[in-house]
């Protein structure tokens, strides 16, 4: 626990973006259409695979209202291609143009797109787009992409394999010669996408006197946007600006400057005139971003007691037709963190990454999802074969306080993490012997009930450390400036962009506590450009401790002006023994705090009004900025568990408990916090068991609707209960580890765990997911009536 | 008529003249020729409900129904939940127990709720999210929304009992 | 995703309604509570050229109960259906039927004739109608002609309706006091439609034993069909617990689901006879003498 330093850090403050939520007053991308603004439509392949022959637009363009068609050709004209090549041994570099030329690789790929004067025309347009293709095959799995004389997705790359990885720690092979045991385990997560509520959109405005762009988009890393639509517009990064209003969620969705998004800003352009563009949910379901995909196996070579001396990965990613990624990015970060909690030297990895047509992968709410599956269901798997309790496996195998700091095997550093402390802390919230006699009654009447724990090691905060380590180009640094305006006045910016989890309030906190005022009375301001200073977004669970952390830098910072000047006006030689305490300067006599009548409202009208009477060597004004670059990497750490039953006659899945325990250091704002734990739980769950994009064998996408990629509603999703530990990061700022993915990583695999305890009486396992009650009921068909210790005894 | 026609919609207690497109749906009227932007669209196919509005004091989606249709009927929408300014019972449950985090979803589920609480001023967990499911939330997981919307039940029924 | 554009009607009264049809045949489609309606033209599924608005057709809002028979209106909401305390009381199984389609919002406005035309092969309406042997009140400004559930849908999304016409009502036998009653169904999510569904009622004869079972499955095939030889081999059961599994597992056999990629057949079928058990031990729970 914290020893409370802190009086803003850590309020269970209310947020401030909720007012306006709740009224119908926030302002998302749709709710800012300036006069005369155009609409774009875009025209999608209904291929999967297939060769452009034609297009005819004469139709289109005749129809009144439209202003335009425009197509592949046309862009290439006003924008450069995207060209992803970072020096990464094994992987391909790739290029694409911004709408394709030659051929589609995916079923709702843009061909073209419409201009007209609202969506409605922009439709009817749309529609009478006659477009001639040649249909190709289309490669619609990985296996099917690795083949033989495969089809190519790209036809600029010798094959499909995009990306292809090997490492190696140790001897993992000599360690399977003097194991007890080589345990192979499959592990299969199928396709997901982000699916925001709100769907990608933007407003394209050019300044045609000021040559100057001004795109409204929700996304998640304003700058890095403005340098990616600069450059392939052929702009200045002074002649863009990037604003972002209310974002209605988007979870790794909005990051990349994505093909349609760079045709409208290119259109307002050519056009001079606001261009609007918003995704509907059939685009936004086929064609913005799909996720995952993998499948792991991995060999573990144990020792009797379940110790495991040597670990293989396995990994292959069905990454899609485009990457807007280096294809790596992803499959990497699993690689590199498998082994999480566990001590485990000897260990290597191979990664595939391959082509298919199908929309492209991108980074989502926990890109490293299936990682603690893959890590707990191999422990699982160890246990089963060795029969040993799980519990016991984990525990052997754990790294417990004196074996940290920990460098695994890949080089990673793990730190102030307590996955021993809060795997026992759930474990003595389940009762497991009190459950174990439940599951048995329970199994007596062929009832079955499982158990699953789950210890998640996330990596929240990627500081330029890891980029540059991991040859990706880039940096985890970022950015903030904090201003006490003449009146007193706090205005604070940073260079992320929040997209719910609800900064406004932490950051407000991070930015009080550091500068000594309320957080009431600080105003931070995100997702401008021009106001904002160069940052890298938001991204991972990088939020509080990049961007906390860096405010909190910056404030203190700003703070130490505030008393240099303060020292000055009250005629004291220096700061020692003064403070700023909720505004008001104070001066430590007698080992208390006094007040000195100072506010900070005084000092600001100094510091800009009366500069003359400024302590020697103090620059007029009151703002100071700051740029932090966090560890190469900071961990937060979990344990999740779940009680479940599943349903023999139907396969159907209920939750009877679900609980995490939390570790993740000093937090800003509990609500928040504890708001991000429990909507990373959901989705990892939702994911698991509901959603799934399908395609068919010709590469048809068949779950275009909310009806058809089912996401949970309230009455599928259990509570959740909640063990708050933290043990501050001793390297970051106020000790802020950062959260908000690992929820879904404990999830995946802690609902596999359950499945997978509830089945054991069968004899059968569950490995891929989402565990759907027919691929559930599957499996308790396949062991048959005749199954081993279960009775078959009917309830009507 | 394919045409335009004209039309007028009584919203949130005034009158509005109109010349709408019959095609156009009530979501996007409501939304580009009235300029209450509170009502969202998340899928126009009536399953996300981030579109609810109240028709003659009735959840609806907005996203299903035409603004031509709606002549004669008294439309409601969240601009007008909080009465001059002040939240409701509902609302500031919403905060107090953060029920919302992107807010997108949150007016289709304030609109249902403020109605439904109506009928169910004493609800249970499972009542709640049975009603809720017609709301998809991608940010929260529910469990706040229902903390909520039960608390709100409570404090209104405190406040009509006094 | 917008729909296609279209010319809008608006009659008053049913025989305006019925003119408009008459005069627009195939060109026209009625639009009542448009919640199945309104996502097929957004997303251009169907594009009528005209639409006919039944929302001001209040002589179709209603619910009639006599000694025999329910009558309820084509435009009456799946809501008022779901709470309407007669209906409770008459036709509890209707009630509870409708109170499991869709959500909240979406039973404020679909209406009953909007569902039973719709002809969603796991739509609840078609189910209950096809198990009661209900009868559809049909009209046009031609003629007036009664048609019972079982005939008028007749394959998905299509039933026996022409152009002109309208479905005006649904008259639904009432339910004895003395008949047990089961509704289940099976579905992915809240709210989804039914994976498989089952309607049922059933009496006891002087030895406690099943008699008058009707038994209908929906979800498994084009439309909601009776298990007749099922309804046959029930009759002078004892109602145990091994006639229920007996029953449940002989509905079963007598279902020809088709196959799904994400939902076998085998795994409907299973469905058949887990989501049947359910609704018969409902039912013969309902006929237990209170001794
Ligand atoms: C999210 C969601 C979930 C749903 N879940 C379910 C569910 O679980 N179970 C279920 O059964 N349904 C479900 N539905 C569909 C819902 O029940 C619809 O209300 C119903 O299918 C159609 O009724 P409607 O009044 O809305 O008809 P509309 O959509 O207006 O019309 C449907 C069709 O019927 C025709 N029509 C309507 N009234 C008449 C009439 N009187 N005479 C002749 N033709 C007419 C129309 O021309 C149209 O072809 C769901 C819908 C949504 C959006
Ligand atoms: S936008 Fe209307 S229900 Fe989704
Ligand atoms: S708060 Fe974001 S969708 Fe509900």
């Amino acid at each position: 626990m914290t020893a409370a330093p802190f009086t803003q850090i850590g309020r269970a403050l209310p947020r401030k973006e909720d007012a306006r939520f709740l009224t119908g007053a926030g302002r998302y991308l749709d709710d800012i259409a300036p006069k005369g603004t155009l609409t774009a439509s875009f025209v999608r392949a209904p291929h999967a695979h297939a060769r452009i022959l034609a297009i005819n637009a004469e139709a289109a363009r005749a129809l009144p209202g439209v202003v335009g068609v425009f197509t592949g050709k046309d862009l290439a004209l006003w924008t450069t291609n995207l060209r992803l090549a970072p020096p990464i041994e094994g992987l391909h570099p790739v290029e694409m143009t911004t709408l394709p030329i030659d051929k589609v690789r995916f079923h709702g790929d843009p061909v073209a797109v419409v201009v007209a004067r609202d969506r409605y025309l922009a439709e009817d347009a749309a529609e009478l787009v006659d477009v001639t293709y040649e249909v190709l095959p289309a490669i619609t799995s990985a296996a099917a992409a690795l083949a033989e004389g495969a089809a190519l997705v790209d036809d600029a790359l010798p094959d499909n394999l995009v990306s292809h990885q090997s490492f190696s720690a140790g001897n993992p092979l000599a360690r399977q010669t003097e194991a007890a045991r080589v345990v192979e385990t499959q592990f299969d997560l199928h396709r997901h996408t982000h699916a925001p509520m709100e769907t990608r959109g933007c407003l394209a405005d050019w300044d045609r006197g000021r040559e100057h762009l001004i795109m409204h988009i929700g996304t998640q890393a304003p700058h890095p946007m403005r340098s990616a639509l600069a450059s392939r517009l052929g702009l200045s990064e002074n002649q863009v600006t990037v604003i972002s209003p209310d974002i209605g969620g988007a979870f790794g969705q909005k990051i990349a400057l994505y093909r349609e998004e760079l045709t409208v800003a290119a259109l307002a352009r050519h056009l001079a005139r606001p261009v609007h563009w918003r995704e509907d949910r059939l685009e936004n379901l086929t064609a913005a971003s799909h996720a995952r995909e993998t499948r792991c196996v991995t060999r573990a070579a144990v020792r009797a007691d379940g110790r495991i001396l040597g670990l293989e990965l396995k990994l292959t990613e069905d990454f899609g037709a485009y990457c807007f990624y280096p294809a790596n990015y992803m499959a990497r970060v699993i690689a590199m963190i498998l082994t999480g909690p566990y001590k485990i030297a000897d260990y290597a990895f191979d990664v595939k990454v391959v082509l298919t047509n199908k929309c492209g992968n991108g980074p989502m709410r926990a890109p490293m999802a299936i990682t603690s599956w893959v890590m707990e269901g191999t422990i699982d798997a160890v246990a089963h074969a060795l029969r040993l309790d799980p519990l016991d496996v984990r525990r052997v195998n754990a790294l417990g306080p004196a074996d940290l700091p920990y460098r695994m095997a890949t080089g990673e550093l793990l730190e102030d993490i307590t996955p021993l402390e809060t795997l026992e802390a759930v474990v003595a919230a389940v009762g497991v012997p009190e459950f174990r006699a439940r599951q048995k009654a329970a199994l007596a009447e062929g009832r079955l009930l499982g158990l699953g724990f789950c210890s998640v090691v996330e990596s929240t905060t990627y500081g330029s450390g890891f980029y540059k380590a991991a040859g990706i180009p880039g940096s985890g640094h970022e950015a903030a400036w904090v201003r006490i305006e003449p009146s007193g006045a706090v205005n604070a910016s940073v260079g992320l962009m929040g997209s719910g989890q609800g900064y406004e309030s932490p950051l407000a906190q991070a930015v009080a506590e550091g500068l000594g005022v309320m957080a009431e009375d600080v105003n931070v301001h995100m997702g401008n450009t021009d106001v904002a200073p160069y940052g890298m977004g938001s991204r991972g669970g990088r939020g509080a401790t990049a961007g906390g952390g860096t405010l909190f830098l910056c404030a203190q910072k700003a703070r130490d002006k505030v008393l240099a000047i303060a020292a000055g006006m009250l005629q004291i030689n220096d700061t020692e023994g003064l403070r700023l305490f909720e505004g008001r300067v104070e001066l430590m006599r007698g080992g208390a705090w006094e007040p000195t009548g100072l506010t900070l409202a005084d000092v600001a009208k100094c510091a800009y009004l009366d500069p003359t009477n400024l302590p020697e060597g103090v620059d007029p004004g009151l703002d100071a900025s700051l740029t932090y670059d966090p560890p190469p990497m900071t961990y937060s750490n979990a344990t999740h568990a779940c009680e479940i039953e599943i349903d023999r006659a139907t396969g159907a899945l209920r939750f009877d408990r679900y609980l995490v325990a939390e570790d993740c250091g000093t937090v800003l704002n509990p609500i928040v916090v504890q708001g991000q734990q429990q909507g990373a739980v959901a989705m990892g769950l939702s994911g698991a068991l509901y959603e799934e994009v399908i395609y068919d064998a010709t590469g048809q996408n068949l779950t275009a609707t909310l009806a058809d990629y089912t996401i949970a509603s309230a009455v599928e999703m259990p509570n959740i209960e909640l063990i708050a530990m933290h043990t501050p990061n001793r390297r970051t700022p106020a000790g802020i580890k950062g959260m908000a993915e690992g929820g879904i990583m404990g999830a995946i695999g802690v609902i596999a765990g359950a499945v997978n305890d509830a089945l054991v009486p069968l004899g059968v396992s569950a490995q891929a997911m989402p565990f759907t009650p027919p691929r559930l009921r599957a499996l308790i068909r396949s062991a048959g009536s005749g199954a081993p210790d279960i009775p078959r005894k009917e309830r009507p | 008529m394919t045409e335009p026609v004209s039309i007028s919609l009584t919203v949130n207690g005034a009158t509005h003249d109109l010349v709408v497109a019959p095609r156009k749906t009530l979501a996007d009227v409501l939304r580009e020729d009235l300029g209450l932007t509170g009502t969202h669209v998340g899928c126009e196919h009536g399953v996300c409900g981030a579109c609810t509005i109240l028709i003659d004091g009735a959840p609806a989606r907005a996203c299903l129904t035409y603004a031509v249709q709606m002549e004669g009927h008294e439309l409601t929408t969240i601009e007008a939940v909080a009465k001059s300014g002040e939240l409701t019972p509902l609302q500031r449950a919403l905060t107090q127990v953060h029920g919302l985090q992107c807010g997108f979803c949150t007016p289709g589920i304030v609109l249902t709720f403020e109605v439904w609480l109506r009928d169910n001023p004493d609800p249970d967990e499972a009542g709640v999210r049975e009603a809720l499911s017609g709301n998809i939330c991608r940010c929260t997981g529910y469990q706040n929304i229902v903390k909520a919307v039960l608390a709100a039940a409570a404090e209104m029924r405190r406040g009509a009992g006094a | 995703m917008k729909p296609a554009s279209f010319t809008y009607h608006r009659p008053g009264c049913l025989d305006d309604a019925l003119g408009l049809m008459a005069t627009l045949g195939v060109t026209a489609k009625p639009l009542a509570g448009g919640q199945s309606l309104g996502p097929m033209m957004n997303m251009r599924l169907a594009r009528p050229e005209h639409v006919v608005d039944l929302n001001d057709l209040l002589e179709l809002d209603f619910v009639r109960v006599t000694d025999a028979v329910v009558e309820i209106g084509a435009l009456t909401r799946h809501h008022r259906v779901a709470t309407d305390p007669e209906i409770a009381r008459a036709l509890p199984l209707l009630a509870k039927a409708a109170q499991s389609i869709g959500h909240y919002a979406i039973r404020q406005r679909g209406t009953l004739g909007g569902s039973l035309v719709h002809a969603d092969p796991a739509a609840q309406y078609a189910l209950v109608a096809i198990t009661l042997d209900a009868e559809v009140v049909i009209r046009s400004a031609r003629t007036t002609r009664v048609v019972p559930a079982v005939d008028f849908v007749q394959s998905i999304m299509t039933v026996d309706l022409a152009p002109d016409e309208l479905v005006t009502a649904v008259r639904f036998r009432r339910l004895a006091p003395a008949e047990g009653w089961g509704f289940e169904m099976f579905s992915r999510r809240h709210g989804d439609f039914a994976l498989v569904s089952v309607a049922l009622t059933l009496r006891r004869d002087g030895h406690g034993a099943i008699s008058n079972l009707r038994l209908g499955v929906g979800g498994v095939g084009p439309v909601p069909e009776r298990l007749a030889v099922v309804e046959r081999d029930a009759c002078r059961l004892a109602a145990d617990v091994g006639t229920i599994a007996v029953l449940a597992r002989q509905a079963a056999d007598n279902v020809t689901p088709e196959d799904d990629p994400q939902v076998p057949a085998n795994y409907r079928r299973e469905l058949v006879e887990a989501v049947t058990a359910r609704a018969l031990t409902a039912a013969v729970l309902k006929t237990e003498s209170p001794s």
